[in-house]
């Protein structure tokens, strides 16, 4: 029986964090998810890491580097999407079998496969995929189910505890909320408001976002994230391109570019994007084209990569942030009215 | 409204007489892109987007320029950007000044071309847009034979240029031929044209490379800087398992009696990739295996810059030519890829092969 399964803290271990930690505990299987990125997991990761692959995908790499000899398996689920129509990356299904390929000495790879759109899986396939991955650590079915049980419900709970919903978005653009830290105060000032935009598993990463977090709250900015907007507004936005976005990650962050656009109820957004991320191009193109149409809200992309420098990153949102305070003394801010749906 | 479609190798042939069956007369057949083309499309393009995206991008440039103003283009969704290009295309067209009305198609799903033929059809009713459609992968089978039989006697043809010269008739043919029953008749004529026409060097023993990767770059020349004709130059066959019959030729597809070449790949391919991620992944890897069987010498693997699903099989495809034997080189072409160096690498695996077989042979002595 295996003991201890290791996680790597990248790609999508920030969507399904809760739900993993909680299952796996529950089957009673020791959980070791690898630190945080750090410099030094980089160079590892830059050095052995396929040359055309994405940034956050090197990264994956560095992570699995690190936990490879802590652990008697890895988690690596093929995930393929959880709706009908949209998919996730197609990197994402084939993973565990590059690394397989690259890496012949790893400790078993766990690596269920789940994928709506495509293979038409429902709640069937997904409970023999739990099941398979129970059965790695426990012989007791009933056990599995209700560890799969709790990790939903924990991921539910999580989820609606991230997910606003459109009152309190409306609260947050009259800034009468906060929804993460407390910006410092400047004084003389006003609070800026801006969307960080861009995949969870950049903006929560500290290492990879060079701590935007951080340093905008520093210049006394209030940001909501990509990952935090309710998801009407997001699918009424996107429902006015004519062929589906069908990249279910690209939609939050195409979206949420495209509701403060029109809203017009921030001050600017900021968008990371990772370099030669197959999604990101295309949303960023048509993202630069809409801002482009309404020259109201500022957007600043940022391409994030192996050789993104502090110093210049920094530069530039200060820059940006200068820009803004600057242009607030001649627009001011347009905060609507509180729509009852 | 003069239709256009993206410049796709041979395939042109069968786009331009599957719009002769639709009763559409008024298209711009697009020209063959050029250094310049590409160029063009890598101007308005994203900075990491993929490399057909800008060559379409450029061809529709130089097409609209010419007049036309119905696109035709992949649509849909699916594992890889490719079908939501011409969402990105629309709005960068429209930016740049031009008016266009775009044709896409959900290849993957029969029905759905159908539907989407018969709307861009000039009056046509369900019955004769499924004939227009069969006539049309009937026509992909014979360009493909065509395709084939020209990396073939390239290679081993004694007076230089006859076999291209041969192809361009029989591409003419296929185009100018309506009749079902001619059509069918075609593919003995046309190996007959190359047989009967083409002197061949009997003594060569050539060497046999296998050319494969994603779909677009393998099919356009121009992306490919003409890898086959490189191949031919240097004395060795070469064949591309890579064909769009794969999603349109509904006869083969589900035919319970005949197994596709990709098919036949597929099932070498799951051992290494269990499930589909788009492209041609899967049998991209098989296809090592299934050659290495069939006695071929080489394997090319071509994949555009920033590909997310021929990423995955670059990854993987050491260990396969460790486990199947096939030696494997793999190439990333984009707009900034240099004759020499590509030409230099061929030549440089070519030798390779060339001496371990000479070796393998001294051994089996």
């Amino acid at each position: 029986m295996f003991k201890r399964v290791g996680i790597p803290r990248a790609l999508i271990y920030y969507k399904f964090a809760k739900m993993w930690n909680i299952f796996f505990k529950e089957i009673g299987a020791e959980v070791v998810v690898s630190s945080e990125t750090t410099k030094n997991m980089r160079e590892v990761a830059i050095e052995i890491a396929p040359d055309e692959d994405c940034y956050s995908t090197k990264i994956f790499h560095g992570h699995v580097m690190e936990l490879k000899d802590k652990v008697d398996c890895l988690f690596i689920p093929r995930f393929g999407s959880k709706h009908k129509y949209d998919m996730g990356c197609p990197k994402f299904i084939g993973l565990a079998d590059v690394l397989r390929s690259l890496y012949p000495d790893l400790p078993k790879i766990i690596a269920p496969h789940f994928n709506m759109a495509k293979y038409g899986h429902g709640k069937i396939d997904f409970l023999k995929e739990v099941l398979k991955v129970g059965f790695v650590f426990t012989k007791n079915p009933i056990r599995i189910i209700k560890a799969m049980k709790k990790a939903l419900k924990a991921d539910k709970d999580y989820k609606k505890k991230l997910i606003i919903d459109m009152e309190t978005l409306h609260q947050w653009e009259q800034s009468k909320v906060l929804l993460n830290d407390r910006p410092h105060e400047i004084p003389d000032e006003r609070r800026l408001k801006i969307a960080l935009v861009g995949h969870s598993y950049v903006i929560n990463d500290k290492f990879c976002s060079l701590d935007i977090r951080k340093k905008l709250q520093a210049h006394g900015v209030d940001i909501i994230t990509s990952e935090q907007m309710p998801r009407e507004p997001i699918e009424e936005q996107l429902d006015k391109l004519e062929n589906r976005l069908y990249f279910e990650f690209e939609r939050e962050i195409l979206g949420t570019i495209m509701y403060f656009l029109e809203s017009g109820s921030v001050d600017g957004i900021i968008h990371l994007m990772i370099f030669s991320c197959g999604p990101d191009s295309l949303a960023g193109e048509l993202a630069s084209r809409f801002a482009q149409y309404k020259e109201d809200i500022p957007l600043l992309q940022l391409v994030i990569d192996d050789l993104t420098a502090e110093a210049g990153m920094r530069t530039r949102i200060e820059a940006f942030i200068d820009m803004l305070r600057w242009r607030k003394e001649k627009h001011a801010i347009h905060v609507p009215a509180l729509r009852v749906t | 409204m003069p239709f256009t479609f993206p410049h796709f190798g041979s395939l042109k042939y069968v786009f331009v007489s599957l719009l002769h069956e639709l009763g559409r007369e008024d298209i711009v057949i697009p020209n063959k892109p050029s250094k310049h083309t590409f160029l063009l499309g890598a101007r308005h393009s994203p900075e990491f987007v993929c490399t057909p995206f800008k060559l379409t991008l450029g061809t529709f440039i130089e097409s609209l320029n010419r007049g036309a103003d119905e696109l035709g283009m992949g649509g849909g969704c699916g594992y890889c950007r490719f079908r939501f290009y011409w969402q990105v295309q629309d709005f960068i067209l429209r930016d740049l000044g031009y008016k266009c009305k775009w044709v896409r198609l959900d290849y993957e799903s029969p029905i759905d071309i159908i539907k989407e033929l018969k709307r861009a059809s000039n009056g046509c009713n369900t019955l004769q847009t499924i004939r227009a459609f069969q006539i049309a992968w009937i026509k992909n089978r014979l360009t493909d034979l065509t395709d084939q039989l020209l990396y073939k006697y390239r290679a081993i043809e004694t007076t230089k240029g006859t076999s291209e010269r041969i192809a361009n008739k029989a591409f003419n043919l296929i185009v100018s031929t309506r009749k079902m029953l001619e059509i069918r008749c075609l593919k003995k004529k046309i190996t007959n044209m190359f047989v009967e026409n083409i002197e061949v060097d009997k003594k060569a023993n050539p060497l046999k490379i296998v050319v494969n990767g994603e779909i677009y770059v393998v099919l356009e020349p121009t992306l490919n800087l003409d890898i086959h004709k490189r191949l031919n130059d240097l004395g060795v066959i070469s064949k591309t398992p890579i064909t769009l019959r794969r999603f349109i030729d509904v006869g083969q597809r589900f035919n319970p009696f005949i197994k596709m070449d990709f098919q036949k790949a597929n099932a070498y391919g799951v051992k290494y990739v269990p499930y589909r991620v788009g492209g041609e992944t899967q049998e991209n890897l098989g296809d090592a295996f299934l050659y290495k069987k069939k006695g071929w010498d080489g394997l090319v693997h071509l994949y555009p810059f920033t590909c997310m699903p021929e990423i995955i099989s670059r990854s993987i495809f050491p260990q396969v030519s460790r486990e199947s034997g096939m030696p494997i080189l793999s190439l990333v072409v984009d707009e900034h890829t240099g004759e020499a160096g590509f030409q230099t690498r061929l030549e440089a695996f070519v030798d390779l092969i060339k001496q371990q077989k000479e070796m393998n042979q001294i051994k089996e002595n």
